[in-house]
């Protein structure tokens, strides 16, 4: 059952490591040179990747999101626009992690614009990025794109606001009293487990709440372990 | 090392040395962040790249150049933007990757549409952005965000 599950977890791995082994079988210089292929790829992962991560995540922790957050509703105009390209461009994690921060933005009254601009920012123009492209794809390949991404970011959010009304997206679902984690935005990174290792754990790849009791709840390890959240997955509502 | 990368480093090192000096408390828990965001996906990054070294071998990007050159600009821009939008790629890996697409010769304005629908959009990624935002504002943004990388793409093979 639990090799059944894990299977299932990684999915996608698994049937890329099976074309492997049948590749091998049929014709094993194909499959020398499928590997030999992938190492060019690791290569430069590895030479980018950990400074990219670390680099992200200094920035998700520098940049005071809250505080700009309070700027990004419909009247906010330019500064709205401009604060939201800041806020997707310089956080941490794939887009996916994305939605629930903005869910949580719109019910805070940040418009459908900003939110759209935050969302395809977070997805194309992250800062780090922007010098690695340049590498592939050289300094004015990158310039060129950049400027031309930014311009179209503007221009579909705001032909979005003409379709899309508030009313269009789901309604507030009432939450219940307690503690929450969205286990789709966790990107298993552990902070709440290190955090606060009597309440969090990781079940799989993802991020549980073990069985708590109200009265013995670590009010500022909680906290701290919802600030340090780099998707801000966890939420605690008072009763 | 080259120097884009070297340049990543040094101001990555220089601002961790400030953070440091500023907040020690914040720092460290940055750097588990960090940390803690390379080994949760390190897997699934590692399968994509075999996948990619899988594909690269049974269509070599000197053939996949070849075929791309012999269709109409329009219609390639057009499948490499589908091609894009099958699943979502980590950008550091999406850029070797177009860098290498575009050094065999696939010409800019298809890799240029590649690029943003395998970063931005994806159909993976489609019902979990669903159930959040409910379909109109998914199927709106998906759509033009495709849409607007096919016109960037166009506009840029122009320019260059």
């Amino acid at each position: 059952m639990t090799v059944f599950k894990k299977v299932k977890e990684n999915l996608f791995s698994v049937a890329v490591a099976l074309t492997y082994i049948i590749m091998f079988i049929i014709n094993p210089a194909m499959g020398t040179e499928s590997v030999k292929n992938s190492g060019y790829y690791i290569k430069e992962m590895l030479m980018i990747m950990p400074v990219i991560f670390v680099l992200t995540a200094l920035l998700d922790m520098w940049v005071p999101k809250e505080k700009i957050m309070r700027y990004l509703g419909k009247d906010a105009g330019a500064k709205g626009i401009f604060l939201s390209f800041v806020v997707g461009s310089v956080s941490a994690g794939p887009i996916y992690a994305a939605f629930p921060m903005c869910v949580m933005l719109h019910k805070k009254g940040a418009s459908i614009r900003n939110i759209i601009i935050i969302l395809s920012s977070w997805a194309v123009i992250k800062v780090p990025m922007l010098l690695n492209e340049a590498k592939f794809l050289g300094l004015k390949f990158m310039a060129i794109r950049w400027v031309f991404t930014v311009l179209a970011i503007i221009i579909f959010s705001w032909i979005s606001t003409k379709i899309i009304r508030d009313e269009d997206l789901p309604g507030e679902i009432l939450a219940k009293p307690g503690l929450h984690i969205n286990q789709e935005a966790c990107i298993s990174c552990t902070l709440c487990t290190k955090g606060y290792p009597i309440l969090f754990e990781m079940i799989g790849k993802k991020a549980a709440i073990k069985a708590y009791d109200k009265e013995s709840l670590d009010f500022e390890k909680l906290q701290n372990a919802i600030k340090a959240c780099p998707v801000h997955a966890i939420e605690y509502l008072e009763e | 090392m080259d120097v884009f990368t070297l340049a990543i480093w040094i101001g990555t090192f220089v601002f961790l040395g400030i953070s440091f000096a500023k907040d020690k408390v914040k720092t460290k828990q940055a750097l588990k962040m960090a940390f803690g965001m390379g080994k949760g996906m390190l897997s699934s990054i590692l399968s994509i790249i075999f996948a990619i070294g899988l594909i690269l071998t049974v269509f070599p990007p000197a053939e996949i150049a070849n075929f791309v050159g012999k269709q109409s600009v329009l219609l390639a821009t057009v499948v490499a933007a589908l091609f894009g939008t099958i699943t979502l790629v980590p950008a550091f890996i999406a850029f070797p990757l177009v860098g290498t697409l575009v050094g065999a010769g696939v010409g800019v304005v298809p890799s240029v549409a590649f690029l943003p629908t395998l970063t931005m959009v994806g159909v993976v990624t489609f019902p979990l952005e669903k159930k959040e935002f409910g379909v109109k504002f998914t199927t709106v943004r998906n759509g033009l965000s495709f849409l607007f990388a096919i016109i960037i793409a166009l506009v840029m093979g122009v320019m260059m």
